[in-house]
């Protein structure tokens, strides 16, 4: 029982951040029909800035700031500095494409995700950065908690989900109780209809990639305290957050919400009831099994096929 | 129209025939008979990684290579420049060969230290002995590459330090004599370096009635959470033989984090006093801590003042006896050559015999004369204290 308790929690903890990049995904792919392939690296430069914040703000051992002020300056930072990066992906590599068939963004999608990933490469070295959230105030990050049987559910996990929960639920009310997100969702229904409408699209799909990669800045931040970054962890990472989209619904919020979960708690459980071999085999049987079979996903909307 | 395609399908099958053809042909044989004299400058020639992950390691050699070849080159009357070649291991062989194939064309270059991974050094082994070429490595420990049928390297390959049939049971007999280790996990990242150590330590276990859990992940993983699940609570002991210290550094985290009570032991590869620093964890490694020994002393003062603020690590010291005994093996071959060496397979020829009184990783070095590895080598067994320093305990 201990086991299942602890790879429960295993699963919530990656699920939440993988939810978090599906949300990017699902956003672009909402209102621009574009798979944004570089969302994963976005992810990468976001638990980079991350550290670099960390840094300068005294690092892990003599932080200059309380811990929980700390944490949220670097997420900040991370989110911050990712909106301004997906910003100018949209207008530099996908805007001037906007007109072009529909691959040729794909592939500059995909030269853009290279890009960022040896620039970073280039610049900071292909090594291993350590939040060291560990030597955080005697690693109360790790060591406090509360138990659930036996099983202990340390500050830094609870921090993750529920940091994770409340930025989805700001997401959904923002797409769902604002202006700016219905005007988001009246272009992802129909764009022409929607700039006839008098809706500034071009203000509506770069604020999409703003909140995708903010979201992404903000995964990358909880990804790497807990475990080391490097400049080659955003293409699985964006595959995996691809992959929730697609399980949850590409297009769908509540959808990519839903996969997220859904595939953290399918690679924890893996991992720790079969083998550590086969759980990212098993992610991507997964994908395959969604596409052949429910192709629009556990929340997205059938095409109504003309007969 | 039909004719044309017709050509193109010709053509096509033509370029795919000659594409085919080369692609199992080995290199060209380099010959190794090409006089030098040894009044010019020779070349030796550092095969490491000096960026990515196990940057740590080849930054730490080069400076001690290059404190050999300050310090010892003019003491046996030669002319010497080191070359630094990068062979970051997250890009795998293709660096290591790209070097070797520049290295032996150049007919200046005498000597190879490296490389100093062990897949490196199953890569390019055999083009360096096709070209006469001694590569001595201060740091690949593949049993493979000296042991069993077929060796991974070639007779030209020497290495300094000992190899992992070494290391894996010498570690498994810590664990069982001073550790009284019942029950031990033993992961391997499904690499060569990983899983050669924990098949050697987990046949010793075995032997010895402890009770042992293998587990497997990728190299790529970082985020141990699931694999630390999986770790019984009353493992006593988690063999962690990783080349990234990082990860030994956060799988040690998540063990205390999800309250298990079995150490980490690492490998060789963890062996980094900045980065894997867990209290309470062990390590082994192939040198010692070199400053126990007392003939040491002006040789590391010397080192720190080339090299102010550098931290005294494990693997430097014996990049510093490889370029000795490569160093060594070059003056013979040029005094068997009258001042000249007349074919490279002479320096190889000589390495064997080489032997270092004093060497500085302790007592006097030679090779075995069954093998191409050093005689009587043993590993040592480091516990990382409280204040992150590395205590010798084995």
């Amino acid at each position: 029982m201990d086991t299942f308790i602890q790879l429960t929690l295993n699963g919530l903890t990656l699920g939440s951040v993988y939810a978090l990049i599906a949300l990017g995904y699902s956003l672009v792919y909402g209102i621009l029909k574009l798979l944004n392939f570089a969302h994963g690296d976005v992810f990468m430069v976001g638990s980079f800035i991350g550290f670099g914040a960390l840094q300068l703000l005294g690092g892990s051992t003599d932080p200059i700031v309380p811990v929980w002020l700390l944490l949220i300056l670097i997420t900040l930072a991370a989110m911050a500095g990712c909106a301004v990066l997906g910003v100018a992906i949209e207008r530099f590599a996908y805007r001037p494409l906007r007109d072009a068939p529909r691959i040729a963004p794909l592939i500059s999608a995909l030269g853009v995700s290279f890009f960022l990933a040896y620039s970073v490469q280039l610049m900071f070295g292909s090594q291993q950065r350590d939040y060291d959230a560990f030597s955080l105030d005697g690693g109360v990050l790790f060591l406090t908690g509360f138990n659930i049987g036996n099983v202990r559910v340390p500050l830094l996990r609870i921090v993750i989900i529920l940091s994770a929960f409340v930025l989805m639920v700001l997401l959904w009310l923002l797409v769902t109780k604002t202006r700016t997100g219905k005007a988001m969702r009246a272009t992802s229904y129909d764009r022409e209809a929607a700039a006839m409408m008098g809706i500034d699209i071009d203000k509506v799909i770069v604020f999409a990639f703003v909140l995708g990669s903010a979201l992404a800045g903000a995964a990358g931040v909880m990804f790497a305290l807990r475990a080391p970054t490097a400049a080659t962890i955003g293409f699985i990472a964006g595959l995996k957050g691809f992959t929730a989209a697609v399980i949850g619904g590409i297009g769908s919020i509540p959808g990519a919400m839903a996969g997220g979960l859904i595939l953290g708690f399918a690679e924890a459980f893996t991992q720790g009831y079969i083998s550590t071999r086969w759980s990212d085999l098993f992610v991507f049987v997964i994908l395959i099994a969604f596409m052949l079979l429910r192709p629009q996903g556990l929340f997205g909307k059938a095409d109504i096929k003309k007969v | 129209m039909k004719r044309q395609r017709w050509i193109a399908l010709a053509l096509a099958l033509g370029a795919t025939a000659a594409l085919a053809s080369t692609a199992g042909a080995s290199p060209a044989r380099v010959s190794g008979a090409q006089a030098v004299s040894c009044k010019s400058t020779l070349k030796i020639a550092l095969v490491t990684p000096l960026t990515g992950g196990a940057g740590f390691i080849g930054n730490e050699q080069l400076s001690w290579a290059k404190y050999g070849v300050k310090t010892l080159a003019a003491k046996y009357g030669l002319k010497i420049t080191l070359l630094a070649g990068d062979t970051p291991v997250e890009q795998g062989p293709a660096p290591a060969q790209a070097l070797a194939q520049k290295y032996v064309g150049d007919k200046s270059v005498v000597a190879v230290l490296g490389p100093a991974t062990s897949g490196a050094v199953a890569a390019t082994s055999k083009t360096y002995f096709d070209a006469g070429l001694a590569h001595i490595s201060p740091s690949a420990t593949r049993t493979s590459l000296t042991k069993g049928t077929p060796r991974e390297a070639t007779a030209a390959f020497f290495r300094v330090v000992p190899g992992d049939y070494i290391q894996g049971p010498s570690d498994a007999n810590y664990m069982i004599t001073k550790l009284n280790a019942k029950k031990v996990v033993l992961i391997d990242f499904q690499e060569p370096y990983s899983v050669g150590l924990a098949d050697a330590a987990q046949a010793v276990l075995k032997a010895k009635g402890v009770t042992t859990i293998r587990e497997s992940t990728s190299v790529k993983t970082t985020d141990f959470s699931s694999l630390v699940t999986k770790v019984p609570n009353d493992a006593d002991i988690v063999f962690f033989p990783s080349q990234q210290p990082e990860d030994a550094q956060t799988f040690g985290q998540q063990l205390l984090e999800q309250g298990k009570k079995a150490k980490v032991f690492g490998g060789d590869g963890t062996n980094s006093p900045d980065k894997f620093k867990l209290t309470g964890s062990y390590v082994s490694n192939f040198a010692p801590d070199i400053s126990g020994f007392a003939y040491n002393k002006a040789l590391i003062a010397g080192w720190k003042k080339d090299n102010p603020g550098a931290t005294l690590g494990s693997f430097g010291p014996p990049a510093y006896l490889a370029v000795q005994v490569a160093l060594n093996a070059i003056k013979k071959a040029c005094d068997l050559g009258n001042g000249e060496i007349k074919d490279r397979r002479d320096v190889v020829r000589n390495v064997k015999r080489i032997v270092v009184k004093n060497s500085i990783l302790g007592g006097d070095f030679r090779f075995s004369t069954k093998s191409n590895d050093p005689l009587n080598a043993k590993f040592y067994i480091f516990q990382i204290q409280s204040n992150g320093t590395y205590k010798l305990v084995g």
